[in-house]
């Protein structure tokens, strides 16, 4: 699903070079629920955004569900990333002024479906999150547990092979978070493989394998209650 | 997805209304001077004749005088010529069968009045011509005909009028075989034409560009019967003094002086079909001239000038160096408000940045960001263009009011100047959003999705 090798990515600045990741190696088999812990500037977001596709990376091979995204024009890599990826933030990141229905239906307008099919699969993602009801809610208007679950259908709306969620829960109270928690696993158990960034033992504990990134490489990994390793 | 971006640009629009109007604001006034100045040109650069500018001419000599060596005296056009003939070349000119056409004509002014007061007496504009205008300029005939060949010679009290007059002085019915006064003289209506009114006035220059319209046609040969002076320019030009008679002067010997002497006041076009006829044309006018410079009524060298109605409008500057400086002016402002406009468009396009990092998270392309910024500004460009049209709509207002009453009638913007607005304030409008569309476009998503 994703294999990366050797990537490796640095910041320069006129006086600095930052390592964010070096020799990162990091094998994700489908299906699985991995979670991606480690100290702030070890390089989690780094990751997250080279796994997501939304930045380059400077050396090293990244293969996602078989297709080398080194050297892909923008537009090939936008869409990859339309269809293959779907991302959680911690902060939500819905478009205040579009309602949750019309949050949810971003992606799949640059997916170019036709209105029969975006509209069935917004309802079929805002069901599976709970929120059918509240579609034509502004996000403003929902709390904040709702609005990341109404992220939660925005990703899984495009059917994507893989989420990536950072800090998913972050901005969360811990009632709302086992929800979204227990709505991530739900996702999970039905074929979609999660990558989630988080500082929480807890919630890194719930997922199946945890890799520990300290200083811009994997540091550690612990399989939980799966198979899948990190190479 | 077009309409996808539409109703993104709308939304952003409302989302955002003190800086959208201010966009707005700005390329409107921008483009409402543009259109303003632009709509003056368009106007006075109108050539009416433009479906015969290949064949019609108008016809310039050197008769001034032979110490005359300026250029700029008032009776001459910007190639040096004098645009007046004299009464003796043109009815020479006249007995020429080479043109397919040719019309010697000016204007004349009389109160007009109808024998039973049926209509209230007025000063009308009269064009007194030869009988070709008609078929020269191209004006159709709904009633009657055309006088007589011979009434371009002798006296003949017949006259055409247009449409508008046909109705003003008889309703609109054929009124061929009735009759109407010129200064107390009765004319008998012999043909009614459609309204020949070009703007500007192509035919007649001679008093601006829009003063040369009439709706009353007198046959040429009414010269001498009724001792026509001009409405307008009538100028002498000669390098002797004028011959002191001996004894006093009849009126009548007055005013054949006049005819036959340097004094210019005519204008002259022909209708040359092809290059053939124009070069025996020319040959034609070169003998003539040659023939004249013996009795010294020519005293320069042969200099000649044909020029196209659309030529004649140059020669002539309708389209002043002033209202041209007045458009660049008008363009640099445009310019200057689109460079606000950018500035401004800018601003709201990187405050609206996160949002274009979520969007390029959830799969939108650079270009596909860049097209949705476009249409955004696109959308403003629009809203510009149709306040730019109220707003322009104002400024030929005011023009209206600072012009004379012949040309505030023709200030008007048409369906063409409306449409050139919208497309320019589009036009200024993408050029104005295409720097920040690209800039945002170009700007990694994660920079924003850190900065949420």
């Amino acid at each position: 699903m994703l294999q990366m090798e050797n990537i490796s990515k640095v910041y320069r600045t006129e006086t600095v070079a930052t390592h964010a990741l070096r020799d990162f190696n990091l094998h994700v088999q489908s299906g699985e629920f991995v979670s991606v812990t480690g100290p702030s500037g070890a390089g989690k977001t780094t990751f997250l955004n080279i796994a997501g596709l939304l930045e380059q990376f400077d050396n090293g091979r990244y293969m996602l569900d078989g297709i080398s995204v080194s050297g892909l024009s923008d537009s090939a890599r936008s869409k990859l990333r339309n269809e293959k990826i779907g991302f959680i933030f911690q902060g939500f990141n819905l478009i205040p002024d579009l309602n949750i229905y019309d949050n949810v239906d971003v992606p799949l307008r640059y997916r170019g479906f036709g209105r029969k099919e975006r509209q069935r699969r917004i309802d079929k993602a805002l069901e599976q999150v709970g929120l059918a009801a509240r579609q034509k809610h502004l996000p403003s208007q929902l709390s904040g547990g709702q609005q990341q679950r109404a992220a939660i259908a925005r990703a899984l709306a495009g059917e994507p092979a893989f989420l990536l969620a950072d800090e998913p829960t972050g901005n969360l109270d811990s009632i709302m978070a086992r929800q979204v928690m227990e709505l991530l696993e739900q996702i999970n158990s039905q074929g979609t493989t999660i990558i989630m960034v988080t500082h929480d033992p807890d919630l890194a504990h719930r997922a199946q394998r945890n890799i520990q990134i300290v200083d811009g490489e994997v540091a550690d990994f612990h399989g939980f209650n799966a198979t899948a390793a990190a190479v | 997805m077009l309409s996808y971006y539409l109703q993104l640009a709308w939304l952003s629009v409302r989302r955002t209304p003190v800086m959208s109007l201010l966009m707005i604001l700005t390329l409107a006034v921008g483009v409402a001077v543009s259109m303003t100045m632009l709509t003056l040109q368009h106007v006075m650069s109108t050539n009416g004749l433009a479906a015969k500018n290949d064949t019609l001419y108008a016809l310039q000599i050197d008769n001034a005088s032979a110490g005359d060596g300026g250029t700029s005296s008032g009776n001459k056009l910007t190639n040096g010529l004098p645009y007046l003939l004299s009464y003796r070349t043109v009815t020479t000119l006249l007995r020429s069968d080479i043109p397919l056409h040719q019309v010697a004509m000016h204007r004349w002014a009389a109160a007009l009045s109808l024998e039973n007061n049926q209509v209230r007496p007025s000063k009308e504009l009269v064009r007194v011509t030869s009988r070709d205008f008609f078929a020269l300029f191209g004006v159709p005939f709904i009633y009657g005909q055309v006088w007589d060949k011979s009434a371009d010679n002798d006296a003949r009290y017949q006259v055409v009028i247009d449409r508008t007059m046909n109705q003003r002085l008889f309703n609109g019915e054929n009124s061929v075989g009735r009759s109407l006064q010129l200064d107390g003289r009765p004319y008998q209506v012999v043909g009614v034409v459609e309204d020949f009114n070009p703007l500007p006035s192509v035919q007649d220059l001679t008093q601006g560009a829009f003063g040369g319209n009439a709706s009353i046609y007198l046959p040429f040969g009414l010269h001498r019967a009724l001792q026509m002076m001009p409405y307008g320019s009538m100028t002498y030009s000669s390098s002797h003094p004028r011959p002191q008679p001996q004894e006093p002067l009849t009126p009548e010997q007055q005013y054949e002086q006049i005819l036959q002497e340097r004094y210019f006041w005519m204008q002259y076009w022909v209708e040359l079909p092809d290059a053939d006829t124009k070069n025996a044309f020319v040959s034609y006018l070169r003998n003539y001239f040659d023939e004249q410079r013996k009795t010294d009524f020519f005293e320069r060298d042969f200099k000649y000038a044909l020029s196209t109605p659309s030529q004649w409008l140059a020669l002539n500057q309708v389209v002043s160096n002033d209202t041209r400086v007045m458009t660049w002016l008008a363009l640099v402002f445009l310019a200057v408000c689109i460079i606000n406009t950018i500035a401004l468009l800018l601003a709201k396009l990187l405050k609206q940045a996160p949002e274009t990092g979520i969007r390029r998270a959830l799969g939108a392309s650079r270009s596909a960001i860049f097209i949705q910024n476009l249409v955004e500004s696109g959308v403003i460009g629009v809203l510009g263009g149709l306040l730019g049209i109220a707003l322009s709509q104002l400024g030929l207002g005011l023009v209206r009011t600072l012009v004379s009453r012949d040309e505030a009638a023709v200030v008007y913007s048409d369906g063409l100047t409306l449409l050139l607005t919208i497309a320019l304030a589009l036009l200024a409008s993408i050029i104005a959003g295409c720097y920040p569309a690209w800039r945002v476009s170009r700007t990694s998503p994660a920079y924003y999705l850190k900065n949420q």
